[in-house]
């Protein structure tokens, strides 16, 4: 019986502090959410599910839910193509490497919003750096108004978003890749494997684990992600660059909806466990396999 | 992530309650706004000043950029540990009195200290017969004018009307510069529209109450300015250029026409002085009808504030007309204070003149609750009709009926 108390004993201080720093804050979302509350976050009326159903009304909702997908996906794959390539160089053994090396995962140490203000800067239409390189290059004779519609604004912001990724799954693949060991290499080269035999049967395999965490991290970060969207065009214009985390910042401290805001962050918290559950289970189960 | 956002969230809530723990009797804690780079220094100075005349009360001032202002207000009330004192946009006034987070300032006010106010300023911060903020910054819109610009396009006066504005501006546009500057983007994206409005006669709000945005004049204006961009008559890009990306192309000489504050006045004299402009009146529309917006800030007093005395103190201290004329010339801004309004600086100054001539037009934003929202329905729906996602006049019917259910609440 003694035996039996124990585990739950010991995880008692680690559950209290999840329960300070995530099941308060989730219980008072909920709070919000099914209550009409006053800008300044004073519970009025109990109003069950009013909340969510004005947001499962809102067309600008429901474009900002699709386009967090689009946008969390284009990212975290893109970010992954680039970074395994990118890591296999960066582990190879070449003169300069270090240097290279800091070069990478030198944009990781800069904030992410000032580099959505300089890329801000770079993407103006009349002075901005990318007009005039392009112009100079030959490539364009008129200026692209890159930030003015979210048909250029949006794919740019993905691109931002893939580069300012890559330095974190650099570093997790770089892990991965000094793990597996050089006899492997050179066992399948004697047995006339070519390169690219030993990517895809050696690498690739090896590096599965490393590919799954940076896809669950990456996935919640992106995912949550604000500065670069809110810097550079604020979800704008008329809402056609939003995702949710910038559509429920605008909600909550522009127009003053604390009660709809927290349903908008209650139904992300909900996706990424849902998302997250599935995904520790489907990886676990091939493991297991 | 998500843990080591609340974790942060969870530890400066625990650091503000120590804040709100400490505040001792003599403390006056004040939110201030940053209107530019001479704010902070500025109540330093008032500080100073203060504290050697008033000895026991201490001052403490946080200084809050414009863009995070109503957040940080919103958490902060939320929280219970807001300061004693704010400065915040008058627009946001209603939602703090209908809330009882804003002290009436009737028992302090005398009709002397009343009697200070240019009466248009103060007005706007009075509610239900009681004054609730006194206006500690105004500013209004009019038009600036490039005079090299409109020399090369041969053209003698700024324009008076919609009309000869959109004649200049091909003008000026036969000469290789942008002629009609038009924000499009963040802040104010919707004031820009209702200047044309305006002049079609046309208000935000119908005298019924309703949204003004489905009348034939919103409709005029939203064609007159999708017509200037289609024309190529305004800068490439209107959606992407937010009110200082516009007023940086005016600045390099590149814009012909703009319409903005007075504060740019301050900006040309430091960063590009050798530029040659003119300060002129909003063009009128057909009936002669024009109006520019109007707006002041209000310092208001908390309802929770513990040292109500000293803070009026500061008040009074902050609206003597030497501190406020430091002040409001520092930032570039209009005098709200009449004896302030009498100096020199402002009569002599004929780009000033001319935006105290705007004045008996100017529109301040409606005081109802909600208009933050109804802000950005109109800001949307301008944006959707200038990048031709809409038709201008079902977009703004549409935008009426929003901003209309927004009324109605």
């Amino acid at each position: 019986m003694h035996n039996r108390a124990l585990p739950y004993l010991l995880i008692l201080p680690s559950l209290f502090l999840a329960a300070v720093v995530i099941f308060w804050p989730v219980y008072d979302l909920v709070q919000i959410s099914t209550h009409d509350v006053s800008r300044f976050g004073q519970l009025r009326d109990f109003s069950g599910l009013a909340n969510f159903t004005a947001l499962a009304g809102d067309p600008d909702f429901m474009a900002a839910l699709w386009r967090t997908g689009l946008w969390t996906l284009s990212v975290v794959a893109g970010a992954l193509i680039l970074s395994i390539p990118v890591a296999m160089i960066l582990n190879s053994d070449f003169y300069g490497r270090s240097l290279a090396r800091v070069i990478i995962l030198l944009p990781w140490a800069v904030s992410l919003t000032m580099t959505a203000v300089v890329w801000r800067w770079a993407l103006n239409g009349e002075s901005g750096m990318l007009n005039s390189a392009l112009t100079g290059l030959g490539i364009i004779d008129q200026n692209i108004q890159w930030l003015a519609s979210a048909g250029t604004a949006f794919p740019m912001q993905v691109l931002i978003g893939i580069l300012v990724t890559v330095p974190f799954t650099v570093t997790i693949f770089l892990g991965g890749l000094s793990s597996i060991p050089d006899d492997l290499y050179e066992a399948a080269a004697l047995e006339g494997a070519s390169a690219w035999q030993q990517f895809r049967t050696i690498t690739l395999p090896l590096l599965k684990p490393f590919i799954n965490i940076a896809i669950v991290l990456n996935m919640i970060y992106v995912f949550n992600s604000f500065p670069i969207i809110w810097v550079m065009t604020q979800g704008g214009p008329a809402n056609s660059t939003d995702i949710l985390v910038t559509y429920l910042y605008k909600l909550a401290f522009r127009v003053g909806k604390l009660g709809e805001a927290s349903a908008v962050s209650l139904v992300m918290f909900a996706i990424l466990l849902v998302f997250t559950m599935i995904y520790v289970r489907l990886a676990m189960r091939e493991r297991e396999a | 992530m998500k843990l080591a956002r609340w974790t942060a969230g969870l530890l400066a809530g625990l650091s503000m309650l120590a804040v709100a723990a400490q505040a001792d009797a003599g403390e006056v804690r004040v939110t201030v706004a940053e209107y530019s780079s001479k704010t902070g220094p500025y109540f330093e100075e008032v500080k100073k000043e203060f504290e050697a005349a008033n000895p026991g009360t201490t001052l403490k001032f946080e200084i809050v950029p414009w863009d995070v202002l109503l957040q940080k207000l919103t958490t902060d009330i939320t929280a219970g540990t807001n300061a004693d004192l704010s400065i915040i946009g008058t627009r946001w006034l209603i939602d703090f009195v209908q809330q009882g987070v804003a002290e009436p300032l009737d028992q302090y006010l005398t009709p002397d200290f009343k009697g200070r106010f240019i009466e248009t300023f103060l007005s706007p911060s009075i509610m239900e017969g009681k004054t609730y903020g006194l206006p500690i910054a105004a500013s209004a819109r009019a038009m600036y004018y490039n005079k090299e610009l409109f020399d090369k396009a041969g053209i003698a006066n700024p324009p008076a009307t919609w009309v000869e504005l959109q004649e200049d501006a091909r003008k000026i546009k036969a000469n290789g510069a942008f002629g009609y500057g038009i924000q499009g983007k963040e802040i104010e994206t919707d004031v820009y529209y209702y200047y044309g409005m305006w002049s079609f006669g046309t208000e935000i709000l119908n005298k019924d109450g309703t949204s003004g945005l489905s009348t034939p004049g919103a409709l005029e204006a939203a064609k007159l300015y999708k017509s200037m961009i289609d024309e190529g008559l305004t800068q490439p890009g209107v959606t992407s250029m937010n009110r200082e990306d516009v007023m940086a192309l005016f600045k390099q000489g590149k814009v012909g026409m703009m319409i903005t504050a007075p504060f740019m006045m301050n900006q040309i004299k430091e960063e590009a002085p050798t530029l040659k402009y003119g300060v002129a009146a909003i063009p009128a529309g057909p009936t002669g009808a024009r109006g520019t917006y109007g707006v002041t800030d209000s310092i208001i007093m908390f309802k929770n504030s513990k040292n109500k005395e000293e803070a009026w103190k500061l008040l009074d201290f902050l609206f003597s007309t030497e501190q406020r004329a430091k002040f409001t010339q520092n930032e570039g801004l209009l005098p709200v204070n009449k004896e302030e309004a009498k100096m020199d600086y402002y009569t002599k100054d004929a780009g000033l003149a001319a935006f105290t001539a705007l004045l008996p037009e100017a529109r301040f934003a409606p005081v109802i609750p909600g208009w933050e929202e109804i802000a950005q329905i109109t800001s949307d729906a301008v944006q959707k009709i200038y990048l031709g996602q809409g038709e201008p006049e079902a977009t703004l019917k549409d935008a009426a009926a929003k901003a209309n259910g927004v009324l109605k609440k």
